[in-house]
């Protein structure tokens, strides 16, 4: 067995409690995701008998089965959740990667007025902003449509994406943008074939945030500016598993679970660009 | 084809006035090397010719043409970058390619270019790899390969070499000098390093404090330096200065004082100057053990010895100033033990108040053989 380096070397007190920490944290925050997974598989009856269990007896996938039937229009929330996130996702990144480019680079009047503008605006909650954005929609006609939750999505997810970005894009080498200027090429040129593919583990992180934040975040607005039920967002289709006389537990939790599978997916795919080491060789480090 | 002339150059980043109305002219086809301590200008300069950096005032006027206000490209320049500046996600070959695919070349002729670069680099084998897999001197190679592609008038390097080591530096070295006599092209060269100065060279720019001190052929510089500053910084070890009073000013020369001997300096005589303050300069490696037109008993306190040379180090007495002696690899010295040095006249520099030299009676064509023209004799 080969030995760490002295540095990476711990005694074996340090290991226990190195883990036992990690143990501590990780059930803190995997609980409540066991805890409704087995609560999905569990018989509603179940649920309510006394003394509770925690380990599901005669468990079973049905919730799974049964969760479509008695929310028809589930299958049309996910979709509603995922196309909703997707376009924001993409219209953020459209307007902040030019953004960010800018601010990192350029040296314009205001910049740093405009970055502490954004981050201002990022500390109002949209709750706050609520009202007034109910009237404005209600004014420009857009309540009851998709436009009335991708708008603010998009407008409160930007400040922190360019904050982001632009911090990834500063630390790209600025000889590369003047050795291509000296070559001819023109900003967006540069942007495009020298700046896009090095910001490319950058940007898969803005559109990681982006895309969780607007999942995370659709739940107020379509709950304020929507009242279509076919432009209803999964968090709000939840709620229709909250019957009049109970609640279905276990249909709850496992529409829960094939809720998010989607941006699990999505997740996933993109990591693939989370490669470091990008700007290896460009420059003498 | 590529004939740079620069008229009153100034530079002010705010009140700070970094370049002091440089004026230089460089020939077609020559190799000019800007040196000068860091914080001198030198860089600036370069980034000023090669549209990076603004011009405060005065033009930069290339092929007869004004190209302040033009961009790097129309200026017909090229630029290696210190720090290279490859794109690290193109292969070499794209990395070399793109101020043709900037200029959108049709594909056979880019290839062809692009190829041919390669060859003159060495780089053929390497076309398909990342940059990442290079190394330093390889990457330092593709840099150069993208600014020979676009065939400029001017190729303008910024201190190119200087990271890296010392052995691929001396290699780098060589073939830039290759490479600059089978392009002909006119470059510019940005280094502190006064070895590359020396040896690339045609012709030397000496900067300091944003001004022109001296520009002239390598050897130029090392025999007849115009200033202290040229004097001090041209050579290495640093040259050693002695103040010395002026006894008599004569056509042989300037007679001189220095601790109760005398001596006459071959340099062109001026008037007014018996009993004035002067500094003697003289070379390292022009000290010899023994006795010279001027003798100095020293006591080194540090010996180098490099196998070829023995540096010694010592103090003058109490002016603080340091005495160092480039004398040969077998020289029997030791530290802490007195040994008496040798000056020669005729190897002396001397220098006025201001640090201004009196020209050196040294013919240069007798020196460097570059500067002997056949055709005249």
């Amino acid at each position: 067995m080969s030995q760490p380096a002295l540095i990476n070397r711990y005694r074996w007190y340090e290991l226990v409690g190195i883990y036992a920490g990690i143990f501590v944290f990780l059930s803190f925050i995997l609980a409540p995701f066991v805890e409704g997974f087995l609560v999905s598989l569990k018989p509603l009856s179940l649920l309510f008998s006394s003394p509770y269990r925690f380990w599901p007896e005669n468990g079973s996938f049905a919730a799974y089965r049964t969760m479509w039937v008695s929310v028809p229009g589930f299958a049309r929330y996910i979709f509603n959740s995922f196309f909703i996130s997707i376009i924001v996702t993409t219209v953020v990144l459209a307007l902040v990667v030019p953004a960010a480019y800018a601010f990192a680079r350029f040296r314009f009047r205001g910049s740093g007025a405009l970055l502490a503008a954004f981050l201002a605006v990022n500390m109002f909650s949209g709750a706050v902003l609520l009202i007034p954005l109910f009237r404005l929609m209600r004014s420009f006609g857009v309540l009851n449509t998709y436009f009335a939750m991708i708008v603010p999505g998009v407008a409160f997810l930007i400040p922190s994406a360019i904050w982001l970005l632009r911090t990834y894009m500063m630390r790209i080498p600025r000889e590369l943008d003047e050795a291509a200027f000296v070559d001819g090429a023109s900003h967006f040129y540069t942007l495009r074939r020298v700046i896009l593919p090095i910001a490319m583990p950058g940007i898969t992180v803005v559109a990681i945030t982006t895309f969780i934040g607007s999942y995370a975040q659709q739940f107020i607005f379509a709950l304020t500016f929507n009242s279509k039920t076919e432009y209803m967002p999964l968090p709000v289709g939840l709620f229709a598993y909250f019957g009049r006389q109970e609640v279905v537990w276990n249909e709850l939790m496992a529409a829960s679970f094939v809720g998010i599978a989607p941006a699990v997916i999505v997740i996933f795919f993109l990591q693939r660009y989370l490669v470091s080491g990008l700007t290896a060789g460009a420059v003498k480090q | 084809m590529g004939q740079l002339n620069l008229k009153k150059v100034q530079k002010f980043y705010g009140t700070y006035e970094v370049l002091k109305g440089v004026e230089l002219e460089v020939r077609n086809g020559e190799f000019v090397v800007f040196v000068g301590p860091s914080g001198c200008g030198k860089s600036t300069l370069l980034r000023m010719i090669a549209g990076l950096d603004e011009t405060t005032a005065g033009d930069i006027v290339i092929e007869g043409k004004r190209v302040n206000d033009l961009p790097p490209v129309k200026r017909g320049i090229a630029m290696v970058f210190q720090s290279y500046a490859l794109y690290p996600h193109m292969t070499v070959f794209e990395n070399i390619a793109f101020p043709l695919r900037v200029e959108k070349m049709p594909e056979e002729k880019l290839k062809a270019k692009v190829e041919h670069a390669a060859r003159i680099l060495h780089l053929d084998q390497r076309l398909q790899q990342k940059p990442g897999m290079l190394s330093g001197g390889q990457r330092q190679r593709v840099a150069i390969g993208r600014a020979i592609v676009r065939e400029p008038k001017i190729f303008l390097f910024d201190e190119p070499l200087s990271n890296l080591d010392a052995a691929l530096r001396a290699d780098m070295r060589i073939e830039l000098a290759k490479l600059h006599r089978q392009l002909k092209a006119t470059m510019i060269y940005v280094t502190h390093d006064q070895v590359e100065a020396m040896t690339m060279a045609d012709r030397i720019v000496v900067l300091n404090a944003g001004e022109i001190a001296q520009t002239g052929a390598p050897l130029e510089l090392y025999h007849k330096p115009a200033n202290t500053f040229v004097a001090g910084f041209i050579g290495n070890p640093k040259m050693n200065f002695l103040p010395v009073t002026c006894k008599s000013v004569s056509d042989a020369g300037v007679e001189v004082e220095y601790k109760g001997q005398t001596a006459i300096i071959p340099v062109m005589p001026r008037g007014g100057m018996a009993g004035a303050t002067l500094t003697l300069g003289v070379r390292p490696e022009h000290i010899q053990i023994g006795s010279g037109d001027l003798t100095l008993a020293v006591t080194p306190s540090v010996i180098e010895r490099l196998g070829a040379h023995t540096v010694a180090y010592a103090s003058l007495g109490g002016e603080g100033e340091n005495y160092c002696a480039m004398l040969p690899g077998t020289a029997a010295i030791r530290a802490d033990e007195e040994v008496r040095t040798g000056i020669r006249a005729a190897d002396c520099h001397l220098f006025d108040r201001n640090g201004i030299a009196f020209e050196r009676r040294v013919e240069m064509t007798d020196i460097d053989m570059a500067l002997f023209d056949p055709a005249a004799a």
